[in-house]
């Protein structure tokens, strides 16, 4: 089961990124992906869009696979910029981390 | 792959006790200039951002990464929150290559030998020569980032610099666009390149490899082409170039070495297409594609040649290397 984050895209903005709505999923990224594997980064813009926060945060560690190259950002037809996505999620993922590494203290 | 958490971990706390993602001392690392008798006064300051300088000990960790990625020693890191052992300074500082340090250090004389012949007014003060943190800020580490782009950008500031020369594409984008947003310094940022203004004369064929943040980032792929044009030098285009250029993979070398040379393998595909020697002018990707199997000279080392050419009047070595491969690609002159 997943649990549905209805202002996932709100909490997302506090880590840089306000575009990930202008997606509407062509699949554009995932060709041009120099990691040609999984959906990536199209699968996670669609997790933030439905607000699938835990499955994010469960396959975190994929997105450091990410390169930062921008060639997603560069021919996406929306201007969603996924590159600086990923990186907004990276900042996310990573701060989701540490609050838990606090609690386990 | 390892785990994202603790290498970010890792190399936040080692920019912070050090300066550098590698814990040495960055007086132990940048050493390039000693001995050149570069100005420390002038009108732009050359600042390295130690990129070159840390190829050395990138390989090294690159290689100690390999070793281990997906071992259950890779897990015991995950799990134990294990800081490993065989990525300590001392390690690294051991496994360091001592020629990899020299190729580093002719490229950046090189580039001093470019900014002189283009008669640019510049200086060099080892003490102001900082690490970017541009590493941090692309594993997602925004805090880390911050802190350090602040206190290097105090550094700068204090010292009064306001127009710097910058020789690597990472270093270049940190400085150029995001020190003004996230550390409220913005200097004047110029590649050595944009600044090149050489006479020379050769006949040769070369590919480019764009660096994603040239190419893509900062959009300065036609800078490099127009001076190596003007120098008698035709750049063999490979589809993906320019702003649509692809990666080497080098970024990911420090969460998972296999992806790296994975993709760096698919790149050298591409660009060995061309049958021209591969030239480039970043750091990283130089390193990555050369782990993938292709040999890749930079940028500076090229035009370094020409130059030198044209002032020892050695014409011997400008047309028979048309079509060769890059390890039988003419040296510069001055190595």
């Amino acid at each position: 089961m997943t649990l549905v984050t209805p202002d996932f895209v709100e909490e997302l903005q506090q880590y840089g990124d306000d575009t990930v709505l202008r997606c509407f999923n062509c699949g554009t990224c995932v060709a041009i992906c120099p990691l040609i594997n999984d959906s990536f980064p199209r699968r996670l813009i669609r997790y933030i869009q439905i607000g699938a926060r835990d499955r994010i945060l469960a396959g975190g560690r994929d997105l450091w696979q990410c390169l930062h190259c921008g060639l997603c950002s560069r021919t996406c037809p929306r201007q969603a910029d996924p590159a600086e996505v990923i990186l907004s999620l990276k900042r996310l993922v990573l701060a989701a981390w540490r609050e838990e590494d606090t609690k386990n203290v | 792959m390892f785990d994202p958490k603790v290498i970010t971990a890792l190399l936040a706390d080692n920019v912070r006790k050090s300066g550098n993602p590698f814990g040495l001392a960055n007086g132990s690392i940048n050493t390039w200039w000693k001995g050149k008798n570069l100005a420390g006064e002038g009108g732009s300051l050359l600042l390295t951002g130690l990129m070159y300088q840390m190829v050395p000990y990138i390989n090294a960790a690159t290689g100690l990464l390999e070793k281990y990625e997906d071992t259950p020693t890779a897990e015991r890191i995950r799990f134990a929150r294990w800081v490993p052992r065989f990525l300590s300074a001392a390690v690294l500082k051991m496994k360091a290559s001592g020629e990899d340090r020299n190729s580093a250090a002719r490229i950046l004389e090189d580039i001093t030998r470019i900014l002189a012949a283009s008669g640019v007014d510049f200086a060099y003060r080892p003490e102001l020569d900082f690490y970017s943190g541009i590493l941090l800020y692309d594993l997602g580490d925004l805090d880390s980032f911050i802190t350090h782009a602040r206190r290097v950008a105090g550094r700068l500031q204090e010292a009064g610099v306001e127009r710097i020369i910058t020789v690597d594409p990472h270093t270049t984008w940190a400085l150029k666009k995001l020190y003004p947003r996230h550390a409220g310094y913005a200097p004047e940022v110029r590649t050595y390149f944009e600044l090149a203004d050489l006479s020379g004369s050769t006949d040769r064929e070369v590919t480019l490899h764009d660096p994603c943040f040239y190419g893509r980032y900062l959009e300065v792929s036609q800078v490099p082409r127009t001076l190596l044009a003007g120098l008698g030098v035709r750049c063999v285009e490979v589809t993906g170039s320019g702003p649509f250029t692809t990666c080497c993979g080098g970024p990911a070398e420090s969460v998972s070495p296999a992806l790296a040379l994975e993709v760096g393998k698919r790149r050298v595909t591409e660009l060995e297409a061309t049958g021209r020697p591969l030239v480039t002018m970043c750091p990283i990707c130089q390193a990555n594609l050369r782990r993938a199997g292709a040999e890749v000279m930079d940028l500076a080392t090229l035009l370094a040649g020409i130059v030198e050419n044209r002032r020892t009047g050695d014409s011997s070595r400008r047309t028979e290397d048309r079509g060769r491969k890059s390890e039988e690609f003419p040296s510069a002159a001055i190595e």
